[in-house]
């Protein structure tokens, strides 16, 4: 057993040299790619570049989650050669010449519990329950029960957006549980009947229920032509029109696979449908 | 264990006698490999305690260095009386953290430390032998689960039922107390067991001799005789109590505010560490090495007092 595993290790070592050698002498010089920016488009990016480099040896797509704004000030300085950002150039950043790709859209449905009879609530109510200026779904034409919110801490992307969206940069209700993770807000406002909490809409399943905010019902459809409000585009930024290891690497993630399969996986929407 | 001491002691016994004669006479003729071989050995053991002492030495210092710049950029009223904690905002009072943690803890004991003693007295003064067999490995099970697997069991099991009954989402202190109460008996429980058993059996016997039934022998003679070793075993309770992280981080719902109901969600000093590290920078992480140096301190009051307590044990007799 053994001695098969150092013979095997030894295969390795052999290949490896081998490949390093034929890229020095023979292939071209290795390509790279630096990709930085937000967390919440981390897992798209990542998985888009190991699936590109798989493909294409001899291609390396450094990618690194350090937030929107530095992913924005780091390609506009030339550090990096896509800056990817959840949110839209600020207009002091649209100055720095940036070309702009959408690659995803990322919506953040309101979810309750299937008994809970709330099926639509307006922004102002939304805003008020997160607040807790409304504690009673009674309040919002629900039973007479107390609201349960659930938050998610302070790391997390999508309270990030969500407190700019719907809480216009006010305070959520400190006594809310915060939980850290996507799956422990579903799970907890699944089993709970008065709970309320938000995810990504790609997370939603048939053990919640995602109200209709301001008489939109978060859909597909609706993201995509832009009515449902609590969405956001996601943006793959470059320093001019993009060219040469970056073009292809951003067709790549526009192409149908990557869009349908890793897109979607991540909890997010694919961009194709709001283009057409 | 108990079956195997005896036997071990009798064997030991006779040793002392035949090396005694021997050793005095013969300190010469013990070989420059033997003695060679015993100072080796002590030196070993030496560096064995010597790695423990450092570990302890090594952290204090780290923990240290981290976290001191917040106690001076804050002072340290402002940061252990601060009531709010918001980190975003540049806010690190912990006074809240830390009214949680003691919350947590003393319900924790509240339900643990009766639990825990009645664990005791049962295995070391009720149980028949075959009854032990079963029930001690139980016990001793019991601390061997990892806390992951009890905040796990709380999140999904206990949770939902308190939710149900009490109303509410389950997250709280009352869930807490529930499940540290449950982590702390094999502490409490085996602690308290070796106190009870090293009562000596005399003063059971004199007891019964007076006429006293086994009830009045256990609460007015043995636990009295043992209460020391239980006071300590109580403690190191209250250290696991509160230094609890994961499973509490699971059913405490994190809100960093002191809860007006023992079912509304609270932040302790151990779940803001696991909570914030991930993500938190600058003075935030720092006020985070804070925090450990608070719990550091609250450990060594812990371990301290138990210190005393045992000195003041040995005066009295």
């Amino acid at each position: 057993m053994r001695r098969r595993s150092r013979v095997v290790l030894l295969l390795a070592g052999l290949v490896a040299l081998a490949m390093t050698a034929g890229c020095s002498v023979g292939g071209p010089a290795q390509q790279k790619l630096t990709v930085t920016g937000s967390t919440t488009i981390l897992p798209i990016a990542e998985a888009s570049a190991d699936m590109y480099q798989a493909a294409h040896p001899g291609t390396r797509i450094l990618v690194a989650g350090v937030g929107s704004s530095q992913g924005i000030e780091s390609v506009s300085q030339g550090t990096s050669d896509i800056g990817t950002s959840s949110r839209e150039l600020a207009p002091e950043e649209k100055k720095l010449g940036l070309v702009d790709t959408k690659i995803a859209l990322d919506a953040i449905a309101v979810i309750v519990n299937p008994s809970n009879p709330v099926r639509a609530l307006t922004m102002q109510q939304a805003a008020a329950i997160f607040e807790r200026r409304i504690t009673n779904w009674s309040q919002v034409g629900g039973h007479d029960m107390p609201i349960g919110l659930v938050n998610r801490d302070e790391a997390s992307g999508t309270r990030d957006a969500f407190s700019k969206i719907v809480l216009k940069g006010r305070d959520f209700d400190r006594t809310a549980a915060v939980l850290p993770g996507t799956g422990q807000v579903r799970a907890v406002v699944t089993e709970s009947p008065g709970a309320v909490g938000f995810i990504s809409l790609g997370f939603v399943d048939r053990g919640v229920k995602a109200v209709a905010i301001d008489r939109i019902r978060p859909t597909e459809a609706t993201v995509a032509d832009g009515t449902y409000p609590i969405s956001r585009v996601l943006h793959f930024f470059t320093k001019g029109q993009p060219k040469g290891l970056a073009k292809a690497y951003i067709d790549f993630v526009l192409s149908t696979p990557v869009q349908d399969a890793v897109v979607r996986d991540a909890g997010f929407l694919p961009i194709d449908k709001a283009l057409k | 264990m108990s079956a195997g001491s005896p036997r071990e002691g009798q064997a030991q016994a006779p040793a002392p006698q035949d090396r005694g004669p021997a050793g005095n006479g013969g300190l010469s003729r013990i070989s420059r490999a033997t003695h060679l071989k015993e100072a080796l050995l002590r030196n070993a053991f030496l560096v064995c305690a010597c790695v423990a002492v450092a570990g302890v030495t090594l952290i204090f210092v780290f923990v240290g260095y981290q976290g001191w710049p917040i106690f001076a950029k804050l002072g340290i009223g402002e940061f252990l009386g601060g009531r709010v904690w918001y980190p975003t905002k540049g806010l690190f009072g912990i006074l809240t953290l830390v009214v949680n943690s003691l919350l947590a803890m003393a319900g924790g004991l509240v339900l643990g430390a009766p639990l825990a003693v009645g664990t005791a007295v049962f295995l070391s003064e009720v149980a028949s032998p075959r009854v032990r067999e079963v029930t001690r490995p139980a016990v001793e099970l019991l601390a061997g689960i990892p806390s992951v697997v009890y905040g796990f069991f709380g999140l999904v099991l206990l949770r939902p039922i308190i939710a149900r009954v009490f109303g509410g989402l389950g997250f709280g202190l009352f869930t807490v107390w529930v499940i540290l109460g449950v982590m702390i008996v094999p502490t409490i429980a085996t602690l308290t067991e070796d106190a009870l058993r090293s009562v000596p059996e005399g003063i059971r016997e004199a007891s019964y001799a007076m006429g006293a039934t086994k009830w009045q022998t256990i609460w007015r003679v043995l636990l009295p005789a043992a209460r020391i070793g239980i006071i300590d075993a109580v403690i190191l309770g209250m250290g696991r109590a509160i230094g609890e992280t994961m499973a509490v981080v699971m059913i405490a719902g994190n809100a960093p505010v002191i809860p007006d109901s023992i079912f509304k969600p609270f932040l302790t000093l151990t779940t803001v560490i696991v909570m914030d590290m991930p993500y938190a920078s600058g003075d935030h992480r720092t006020a985070l090495f804070g925090v450990a140096i608070v719990l550091f301190v609250i450990s060594m009051i812990f371990v301290a007092s138990i210190r005393v307590i045992s000195r003041s044990r040995g005066e009295g007799d």
